[in-house]
């Protein structure tokens, strides 16, 4: 062997290992060595975000139908789905109503009904005008259930994003047909499960090419049957979900004729009990192979490591992610899923309830998690707070993966007794400083400032300028377009995965965005993760300050992988299967 | 000079009067504010037992307003009325007064605690100490704070002089978290496992220990450690605190009688129990959720008639219906009116359907009133709302080989074989019997003998006896 082949060789075993395990060194140096110093915006200037859902025409207010019989439905408010249903290049928006509970659950079909609002953006002489036109009748989309969550995927394989949606009953899956209309495909697609449904995921966990479908099932919970509870000063309150036993989650697979059979009992995804709020997917272990994260309220959360033969073990306990430190299950909700540490591992952070925190597990690049909630200074600044819809983005496009929390709380919060809606709290924005997160609510705008109960939240660059906005919906109120304005100035680049054959939109893809002498960043194509809600599939990376990009590596969903040659930053690429190099 | 001093004695005079003025006027608006603002906001909004507590304690401490007990007085009430922020207000305002107490910035550290903010409770729990330095709880919850706030070293350098047996086994659980932080992972074992020797039911300790092994390999340890860890839960070393107690004393309303009766339930004093939820109701007839727990406390204690009361009241409440009937099944099952039993977790299922345990106990009662094809109906219907249910599969197993359906049998009773707790040799027996009808002899004395050898490890003697006497009878 001469020497060019063995340092062809050795680079070739490095590249492997870095994938595998992260890049070696201490996470914090690379990280805390990238982030720029924080600098708040002056009073004068403009807020990190502002709210653009009433001057766009993004016109939703969302029915939580609260009775005064607190049933338990009434408080989760429902998320939205940010997707491209029309294939026009931009996203729209599918936002998810409820109602009035008793009538819903009685299969009523009058009230409110969800919405669909194109997106008809315009950018004309450098200058973006963003507006919504509500096509929801002619799309087929008017759904009247009482409705909780939505997830997205091309389950069809045509090529069009096609949408679930989840509700206190039984889901409804949606098949876009290409032309701006849907079809209600619930009963042809074999989807049947009447509990109560909230977060799904569309993941290809056995690497046949087409997308299976996990959803997440919550609480016994019936109108019936409606437990009576009281706080702590003897009013009536909404229930602990310990008040009701949790249902099963169902696991679909795809069997590729637009059809899919439930597979919860042989995929082992019924040996563990939790009530569902939040799912996504992604590889904890590092194997190639997809794993599930549930989020649960008030029991274990599940990590559902792949067994690569169909079949799923839950390793949430012995993985470190289940529980706190205490071992005790806490009140999780939402899921952000990603690298922020950039160690080419996807970590954890879970949204729970007020005197809990939310908890950070970091991943040691085999599926092992530690608490790093306090280290990181995440357990302080979110101690009174109850959390939702929540992701990784990066706001401010200098690497670094930040959070979004949107909160809003279940119980009668002290201070607003006695108040039409005592369940506001702002959200919370913080920025990753490298190692450590910096709480920078107070500069956020409308994203922190009035006291709210938000609920879902969708990320995605929804004005296609280059930075990712967020859309928030709140229980019993109107949704909010969080439009980012912080990025400006540092470079990003967006990346479209696309696989000819099956599963087009390569969810589940594990792209590396490589940089001249700094680490690569890792980010997974996925819709899921936060609560109720599905983002962009597209991938966003912010660069910094300086644009170059070496290379883009992309692991697709069946664990081939690809180096496509770095393109230029500031647009929105699409990397295609098989136009690449294989790696 | 003179007229300088003159002067300057008129012009000290009025500077005094100034000063004097202007302190009467800022402390005025204090008074005034304070006054106004005791905590929590205005009571309109609370149910009359709270507002007729907390309203007390709060003229209480407005009608004296220096005084610190009084303060702390409301405080107490605050905090046994959960009003965690206006409680720490309270308890701010009692310490300012008096600050060498010790209750008030203890207490105040206490409610910290349960807000999550364990570097601020700290910082309430050194003046505590300070106050008071033999104050056993106080030093344990200092040591625990400054822990969970991220500081290892000081958390170690106050857990080490805690060498009271009484805190021991919070104290070596403490000295275990700190050496996992700082992946002395053989430390930290040692650690657990001395809290665990002292406190075996500390489901902490297992959990923790747990994940110290896994990270020095040792997995099966791990999956042990974990399975003891879900058989404890959350239980916790007790340390007498008498300041605590005196908060949780102060409330008498049904409320609080409930929730102490509910813990002294779970202790096992069922009397004491009883006791306390009577006393609930006698204040108030129409507290359902203490009816409802009476139905399952008399039923323990056999007082059939008291239970069916309670029964009868909460159905004609309208409120918790639906476990209502669960519990009345359960008593009237325990009385071996299987009819009657039935009735009622049918009445219980028609208000939820899903009910899986509820599913369960007909199908037991079914079996009892020989309705085994209906009892395997039952069963399946549990397993389906909730899978985990393992002792709705076993029934379903045993219903379907009394059925002759020894191959659904295994199918089902397989699904149990994992995990292996002391619930299990009974299922591995009954799969054992299932293949033996089967006509897999072979394969029913491999699992019955694994049933009799999991059965003594769990120490289940009769169990491991009976299966010894079957296995000789099948060979």
């Amino acid at each position: 062997m001469n020497r060019v082949a063995i340092a062809l060789f050795v680079a070739a075993i490095g590249g492997a290992n870095q994938l595998r395990q992260g890049y070696g060194g201490p996470p914090e140096l690379y990280a805390k060595a990238e982030a720029p110093p924080y600098e708040p915006p002056a009073a004068a200037q403009t807020p990190l975000f502002v709210d653009g859902a009433a001057t766009s025409g993004l016109n939703f207010t969302h029915v939580n139908g609260a009775s005064g019989q607190y049933y338990m439905a009434e408080q989760m408010g429902s998320g939205a789905a940010l997707f491209d249903y029309d294939g026009d290049g931009d996203l729209d928006v599918f936002l998810v109503q409820g109602g009035a509970l008793e009538t819903r659950a009685a299969g009523g079909a009058a009230g409110p009904a969800s919405r669909l609002f194109r997106n008809d953006l315009t950018v004309a002489n450098g200058k973006r005008v963003l507006r919504f036109t509500d096509v929801t009748e002619r799309s087929g989309l008017a759904l009247r259930t009482y409705g909780m969550g939505a997830a997205v995927a091309d389950y069809d394989n045509d090529g069009d994003l096609d949408l679930l949606v989840t509700s206190f009953g039984p889901e409804t899956l949606f098949r876009n047909n290409g032309d701006g209309t849907f079809t209600d495909a619930t009963a042809s697609a074999g989807i049947s499960d009447p509990l109560w449904s909230t977060s799904a995921a569309f993941l290809d966990y056995d690497r046949d090419g087409d997308l299976d479908l996990f959803v997440a099932n919550y609480l016994d919970f019936t109108i019936a049957a409606n437990t009576v509870c009281h706080d702590a000063v003897g009013a009536r309150d909404y229930c602990s979900p310990r008040s009701y036993r949790p249902v099963p989650d169902r696991l679909y697979r795809n069997d590729g004729n637009d059809r899919f059979t439930d597979v919860s009992a042989p995929a082992g995804i019924d040996k563990a009990d939790g009530a569902g709020l939040g799912v996504t997917a992604g590889d904890y272990n590092a194997d190639g192979w997809l794993d599930l994260y549930v989020a649960n309220d008030a029991n274990p959360n599940q990590l559902w490591i792949n067994q690569r033969d169909g079949t799923f073990a839950d390793q949430g306990l012995l993985s470190g992610s289940a529980v706190n430190a205490a071992g005790n299950p806490e009140g999780s909700m939402g899921i952000a899923s990603g690298d922020f540490d950039v160690d080419g591992d996807e970590d954890l952070f879970i949204t729970n309830i007020a005197g809990e925190t939310f908890v950070l597990y970091a991943n040691d690049g085999r599926g092992n998690f530690d608490d790093v909630r306090v280290k990181v200074g995440l357990a302080a600044p979110t101690a009174a707070s109850t959390g939702f819809g929540t992701d990784w983005f990066d706001y401010d496009n200098d690497g670094l993966l930040d959070l979004f929390i949107a909160n809003g709380a279940v119980n009668v919060i002290e201070s607003q007794r006695g108040q039409p809606q005592p369940f506001r709290m702002k959200n919370q924005l913080f920025r990753n400083a490298g190692g450590t997160f910096v709480e920078t609510t107070a500069d956020a705008g409308p994203a922190g400032a009035t006291p709210n109960i938000a609920r879902g939240a969708a990320f995605g660059d929804i004005d296609n300028d280059g930075d990712v906005d967020v859309l928030v919906t709140r229980s019993g109120g109107a949704v909010s377009l969080l439009l980012n304005q912080a990025a400006t100035g540092r470079h990003w680049i967006q990346i479209r995965a696309e696989q000819p054959q099956g599963n087009r939109f390569a969810f589940g893809a594990w792209i590396g965005v490589e940089r001249p002498d700094r680490p690569t960043l890792w980010r997974r194509v996925k819709t899921d993760g936060s609560y109720l809600s599905a983002s962009d599939s597209r991938v966003h990376v912010g660069l910094g300050a300086s644009s170059a990009i070496s290379g883009i590596v992309v692991q697709w969903p069946d664990g081939t992988r690809e180096r496509f040659a770095g393109p230029a930053a500031d647009r929105l690429v699409t990397l295609t299967r098989g136009r690449g190099q294989a790696k | 000079m003179m007229e300088q001093v003159g002067r300057g004695a008129r012009h000290d005079s009025s500077w005094l009067i100034r000063i004097v003025l202007l302190t009467v006027y800022c402390l005025l608006p204090t008074a005034y504010s304070r006054a106004q603002s005791l905590p929590p906001p205005p009571l309109d909004a609370y149910p009359p037992a709270a507002r007729a507590a907390i309203a007390r304690a709060r003229q209480a401490a407005s009608s004296k307003p220096t005084d610190a007990d009084a303060m702390g007085a409301l405080g107490r009430v605050l905090h046994a009325w959960e009003q965690w922020e206006a409680a720490r207000a309270a308890y701010g305002r009692a310490a300012s007064r008096a600050p060498r107490a010790f209750e008030w910035p203890y207490l105040e550290a206490v409610v910290l605690q349960r807000l999550a903010l364990p570097a601020a409770a700290a910082e309430k729990l050194q003046v505590a100490v300070a106050t008071k330095p033999d104050y056993l709880p106080a030093r344990l919850k200092l040591a625990e704070a400054v822990l969970d706030a991220g500081d290892l070293d000081r958390s170690a350098q106050l857990f080490a002089p805690l060498t009271d047996p009484s805190c021991a086994p919070a104290v070596q659980f403490g000295l275990g978290r700190i050496a996992a932080a700082r992946g002395r992972q053989a430390d930290a074992i040692e650690h657990f496992q001395r809290a665990i020797a002292l406190y075996p039911q500390f489901g902490a300790a297992h959990y923790a220990l747990a994940l110290a092994y896994r990270a020095t390999g040792r997995r099966d340890d791990a999956q042990a450690a974990l399975q003891r860890h879900k058989e404890y839960g959350a239980q916790w070393p007790a340390l007498e605190d008498p300041v605590l107690a005196a908060v949780h004393m102060v409330r008498d309303d049904p409320s609080a009688l409930l929730q102490r009766g509910v813990k002294r339930g779970a202790a096992g004093d069922v009397e004491g129990a009883i006791a306390d939820h009577e006393a609930a109701v006698a204040i108030d007839p129409s507290f359902a959720h203490a009816r409802a727990n009476l139905i399952g406390l008399h039923g323990r204690a056999r007082n059939w008639t008291k239970a069916e009361d309670h029964y009868r009241a909460v159905v004609m409440l309208g409120v918790n219906v639906a476990e209502a009937h669960y519990d009345y099944g359960v008593l009237l099952g325990l009385q071996a009116k299987w009819d009657e039993a039935a009735d009622a977790y049918r009445r219980a299922l028609a208000l939820n359907p899903l009910h899986a345990e509820a599913h369960n106990n007909l199908g037991q009662t079914l079996e009892q009133l020989r309705k085994l094809d209906e009892a395997a109906a039952a069963y399946r219907r549990a397993i389906e709302s909730q899978p985990t249910l393992r002792i709705a599969r076993f029934n379903l197993g045993r219903m379907l080989i009394a059925l002759g359906r020894a191959e659904e049998a295994v199918r089902e009773l397989t699904l149990l074989t994992e995990p292996r707790d002391s619930e299990t040799p009974r299922y591995l027996f009954a799969l054992a019997t299932a293949h033996v009808r089967a006509g897999r002899r072979e394969d029913g004395i491999k699992w019955a003998a694994e049933a009799r050898d999991l059965a003594v490890k769990f120490g289940d003697t009769p169990l491991a006896a009976a299966i010894e006497k079957e296995l000789a009878r099948i060979r």
